[in-house]
């Protein structure tokens, strides 16, 4: 390699580097283009302009969630910021209903009395080290929001408006005789990422509703709140589903009357839930994008939250699919390599 | 209603690459019957890339993974032989080569050179196997006119050709 281009190559890692903060928007910009993808291609397909298609879709966006911001907005607010007061008087509610749960269980099966947990206070202490700290540290937080709420769509505008073009412009760069292979695994690559995300946001909404509609059946408070947890935390393989299922028992712990049976209830629901999502809704949804052996679909998110905590464990699933084809794609371009030496049989009439 | 144009009042909200493109496919033979919604829809898909003279496409023994359909100028499509490369065919504007990729995954047969200066359209396989997933119409007529033209290359050599004077340009 020559010094010029290592140059080049060493100064590129070292802006990467440098803007390694714009990683986050910029995967979150890409998983939102891949979203709204379809539209486009939609618009395409009628020979309109992809910037003309792409900013009525931003607008049609922006008015529905000003529209939506307007109507559930000041309510929101509202709940947010009485929740905020409320927080140390729900922890210590919460402690004496797990406190309560753990009496049950012990006067329901004695043998479990040496493995449960003794004293208490679980919540209020994880509450307390976690309140606000230093003022400024909350504006850095509110900040750092601010700015990927702001950079996501500025981001995901550009990329459905001019990839079409950077493919262009990559294509005429790369050797004419490599563009056929190294595009095509590419598009491969593309098409199973498009699908995955779509399969994803699609397989959460219709968890949230179904859990949703279960908590309400099962008269269990804020059931709108926790379907849309449901489906958010479904982004998360395995522990996802665990998490939402947590957040409803911990609710029913909190509500009078509801007791060990409440939370066997949710318990059941959130399981079966799980199945129908295996089974069912993710084959209609997921699809076949993603073939991952459920060992590896554990390990990978695994070493994705070891690595990069809750985001790290979103794309783990992504990451890990993208290194399979990656990989399948090589294996299947050598077999057609190694076919060279055989010639193709001749058709004969 | 979305099968049709933009009114002429939207004019300048249409792609011209796109208006462009649609019409151009239909004439290719490898496209003939599709209807436009379908040929629009499929245009989108296509990836268009400048060539220089000389410049190879694919070569014979790679592995098969995209259709070209020559938008400008003129490739050559040539055989390797103990002779030397022969040419089977050349091919202009409108003409469609490597159409096999879409069914299989066996090498190249031959080899494709561009000679003058021009554009292909490129569509891949997986794009053409996504698009077919949801309409199968699509896949029905190009399978179609690709067997019409794998049939027409079986009649024209009945018989296993091994002297590079008897090959005729089939599908790649």
């Amino acid at each position: 390699m020559s010094p010029g281009r290592l140059l080049a190559w060493g100064g590129l890692a070292a802006l990467v580097w440098l803007a390694r903060g714009l990683l986050l928007p910029i995967f979150l910009a890409a998983a939102l283009a891949y979203l709204l993808s379809p539209a486009v291609a939609w618009a395409d397909a009628l020979a309109i302009r992809r910037s003309v298609a792409v900013g009525a879709l931003f607008a049609a966006i922006v008015a529905v969630l000003v529209g939506g911001g307007f109507l559930l907005g000041p309510g929101m607010l509202a709940e947010g910021g009485a929740l905020m007061d409320r927080l140390p008087a729900l922890a210590r509610q919460i402690d004496v209903g797990l406190d309560a749960v753990v009496r049950e269980l012990a006067e329901t099966a004695p043998a479990l009395r040496r493995l449960l947990p003794e004293g208490g206070a679980w919540v209020q202490r994880f509450v307390l080290n976690r309140g606000p700290g230093e003022p400024g540290d909350l504006f850095e937080h509110v900040g750092h929001l601010f700015l990927i709420a702001i950079l996501v769509p500025f981001f995901a505008f550009f990329l459905l408006r001019d990839m079409h073009r950077i493919i262009a412009v990559a294509m005429d760069r790369l050797p004419p005789q490599h563009v056929e292979t190294s595009v095509a695994v590419w598009r491969e690559l593309n098409g199973v990422i498009g699908r995955y995300i779509r399969g994803v946001v699609l397989d959460g909404l219709v968890v949230g509703a179904l859990a949703a509609l279960g908590l309400w059946a099962s008269r269990v408070p804020y059931p709108l709140l926790l379907g849309a947890f449901a489906g958010l935390a479904n982004v998360v393989p395995f522990v996802g589903p665990l998490l939402s299922a947590a957040a409803a028992g911990l609710v029913v712990v909190l509500t009078p009357g509801q007791g060990l049976a409440g939370v066997g209830r949710v318990v059941l629901l959130f399981l079966v839930i799980k199945v129908l999502d295996d089974t069912i809704i993710q084959p209609f949804t997921i699809g076949r994008s993603v073939h991952l052996h459920p060992a590896l679909l554990l390990g990978s998110v695994v070493v994705g939250s070891h690595a990069a905590g809750v985001l790290g464990m979103i794309v783990a699933v992504p990451v890990a699919t993208v290194l399979q084809e990656t990989v399948r794609l090589l294996l299947e371009h050598r077999r057609v390599l190694a076919r060279r030496r055989r010639p193709p049989e001749r058709l004969v009439v | 209603m979305f099968d049709q144009p933009l009114p002429r009042w939207l004019g300048w909200a249409a792609d011209p690459d796109q208006l462009r493109r649609t019409p151009f496919l239909a004439s290719s033979p490898l496209f003939t019957g599709l209807p436009r919604r379908l040929l629009a829809r499929l245009a989108t898909r296509f990836f268009e890339k400048m060539y220089h003279p000389e410049e190879v496409v694919f070569e014979e023994g790679d592995p098969g993974r995209a259709l070209f359909v020559v938008v400008e100028g003129a490739v050559e499509i040539t055989r390797a032989t103990a002779q030397g490369p022969y040419v089977l065919n050349t091919l202009g504007p409108g003409d469609a080569f490597g159409e096999l990729a879409l069914i299989d995954d066996f090498p190249r047969s031959a080899t494709a050179r561009v000679v003058t200066p021009g554009r292909l359209l490129i569509l891949y396989k997986s794009d053409f196997d996504a698009l077919i997933e949801g309409n199968a119409r699509i896949a029905v007529v190009v399978m179609r006119n690709l067997s019409r033209r794998l049939a027409l290359y079986a009649r024209r050599s009945p018989v296993i050709a091994t002297q590079p004077g008897s090959e005729t340009a089939g599908p790649l």
